[in-house]
C-alpha cells in the first residue's frame, strides 16, 4: 500500500512542476510575441543610399540598422556612423521599384550589341529593389526626406521595425500605384 | 596713310565696343550682389491634385535644394521649418506645386526607345514673407532615354534653379522702400 501511494505523490508533483513550467514557457513567449515591445534583434540591412541621408554622400553603399531608439546608417565599420533619432522620422514609405543593372559598362554593351542585342538584353537584365523614403526633422526643425534602395522583401523587414518603435509606415502597393498612375495621368488644369 | 586711317578706325571702334560692354557687366554684378543678399527657403512640395510617389516628392525637394546652392544666387539657402527662417532679415519663399506626373519605366525605355518615359512638370513660386509674387515658372523635368527614373527629378530641379538664376530678383532697396515698383517678373519655361 505505501508503495503504491509514493509514486503516485511523485506523479502529481512532477505533474503540478510541469504545469508551472508549461505556464511560465506560455507567458514568456506571449511577452514575446507581444508588438508592443521593440525587437530585441536588430537587423541590419545592405542598402544603397539613394539621397537625401544628411552626412552620407548620394549612392553610398552601407548597413541601415535600428538601434534602441536611432536609425543608423553605416558605410564600412570604420567609418562614422550617420544616424537620427527614430521620434524625429514623421513618415516612412516603403514603395517597389524595378531597375536596370550592370551601369554604364552594361550600357555600352548593349549599345554596341548588333541587330537589336541590347534590346534583348534589357528583357533580363533588370531586377526589382525596394525603397524605403524617410521624411524626418533636423535638429533644427528643417525637413529632410531620404531614399534607401534596398533588396526585395527588406524594405518590409525595416518598416515594420520601424513600426515596432512609433514610425509611422505606409506600404504603397502594387495596385495602388497603377491607380496613381491613372491619376497622375490626368494633368491638373 | 590708308592702312594707318584703317587701323585707327577699327581701334576706335574697338573702344567704343569695349565702353559699352562694361557698364552692362558692372551692372550685372550689382544685380547679382542684391540678389546675393536674398536667403530663400523651400517648402516641402505640394502634390496638388496629382497622386505622386513619396519619393518622387522627396527627390525634387532635395535635388531642389542643392540646385539652388549651386546657383549661388542666395545668402542662404533654408529647408522648410527650419527655425533660423524667424531671424532671416530678407527671405523668399519657393512654393513648388506639381501639375503632372507620369510615371515611366526603365527597362520599357531600354526595350522599346520611344516608350516608358518619365514626366514631370510643375509650377514654383517665389514669393516675400508678406505673400507677394516675385517670380513665378512652371518647368520640366524628363527622362526619355537612359537613366533611372529619379533622374527626371535633377533635370526638374535643374531647369527651375536655372530660371531662377536668369531671372532679375527685386532690388533690396526696392522693397525696402516702396514695395510697388518691385518688378513683378513671371517666366514661363518648358512650354
Amino acid at each position: 500500500m505505501i508503495q503504491r501511494i509514493a509514486p503516485r505523490k511523485r506523479i502529481i508533483r512532477m505533474l503540478a512542476g510541469l504545469t508551472v513550467v508549461i505556464c511560465c514557457r506560455t507567458d514568456l513567449l506571449a511577452q514575446n510575441q507581444s508588438p508592443a515591445d521593440p525587437p530585441k534583434a536588430n537587423t541590419r540591412s545592405r542598402v544603397t543610399h539613394i539621397l537625401g541621408f544628411e552626412g552620407i554622400s548620394n549612392n553610398a553603399q552601407g548597413d541601415l540598422s535600428v538601434q534602441g531608439d536611432v536609425l543608423r546608417f553605416q558605410k564600412t565599420e570604420a567609418a562614422a556612423p550617420a544616424q537620427i533619432a527614430v521620434s524625429s522620422i514623421q513618415d516612412v514609405t516603403i514603395g517597389a521599384e524595378d531597375k536596370q543593372v550592370g551601369g554604364v559598362p552594361m550600357t555600352l554593351v548593349k549599345t554596341a550589341a548588333p541587330y537589336g542585342g541590347g534590346r534583348v538584353m534589357s528583357l533580363f537584365s533588370h531586377k526589382k529593389f525596394d525603397t524605403v523614403t524617410l521624411e524626418y526633422l533636423d535638429a533644427n526643425g528643417g525637413f529632410h526626406g531620404a531614399i534607401f534602395q534596398l533588396s526585395k522583401g527588406q524594405g518590409q523587414v525595416l518598416g515594420s521595425e520601424l513600426e515596432a518603435i512609433g514610425a509611422h509606415v505606409s506600404v504603397l502597393t502594387t495596385e495602388t500605384s497603377k491607380q496613381g498612375t491613372q491619376e497622375a495621368t490626368n494633368e491638373v488644369k | 596713310m590708308k592702312s594707318n586711317r584703317l587701323a585707327l578706325a577699327a581701334l576706335a571702334a574697338g573702344c567704343l565696343m569695349l565702353q559699352g560692354t562694361l557698364p552692362a557687366r558692372v551692372f550685372a554684378e550689382d544685380t547679382r550682389s542684391a540678389a546675393a543678399q536674398w536667403s530663400v527657403q523651400l517648402k516641402k512640395i505640394d502634390a496638388g491634385a496629382v497622386s505622386i510617389e513619396p519619393a518622387f516628392r522627396v527627390a525634387i525637394y532635395e535635388k531642389l535644394l542643392d540646385e539652388l546652392i549651386k546657383t549661388k544666387e542666395f545668402h542662404e539657402v533654408l529647408r522648410d521649418g527650419d527655425r533660423t527662417a524667424e531671424g532671416a532679415q530678407h527671405l523668399l519663399i519657393l512654393k513648388t506645386t506639381v501639375e503632372s506626373y507620369t510615371p515611366g519605366s526603365e527597362t520599357r525605355r531600354a526595350v522599346t526607345t520611344v516608350s516608358g518615359a518619365t514626366k514631370l512638370r510643375v509650377r514654383s513660386q517665389l514669393c516675400t514673407r508678406d505673400g507677394q509674387l516675385v517670380l513665378e515658372v512652371v518647368s520640366n523635368g524628363n527622362v526619355r532615354f537612359f537613366g533611372d527614373n529619379l533622374r527626371a527629378t535633377h533635370n526638374l530641379a535643374h531647369n527651375v534653379a536655372s530660371a531662377i538664376k536668369h531671372s532679375t530678383l527685386p532690388d533690396l532697396t526696392a522693397s525696402r522702400g516702396n514695395r510697388k515698383t518691385t518688378e513683378l517678373a513671371r517666366l514661363q519655361y518648358g512650354r
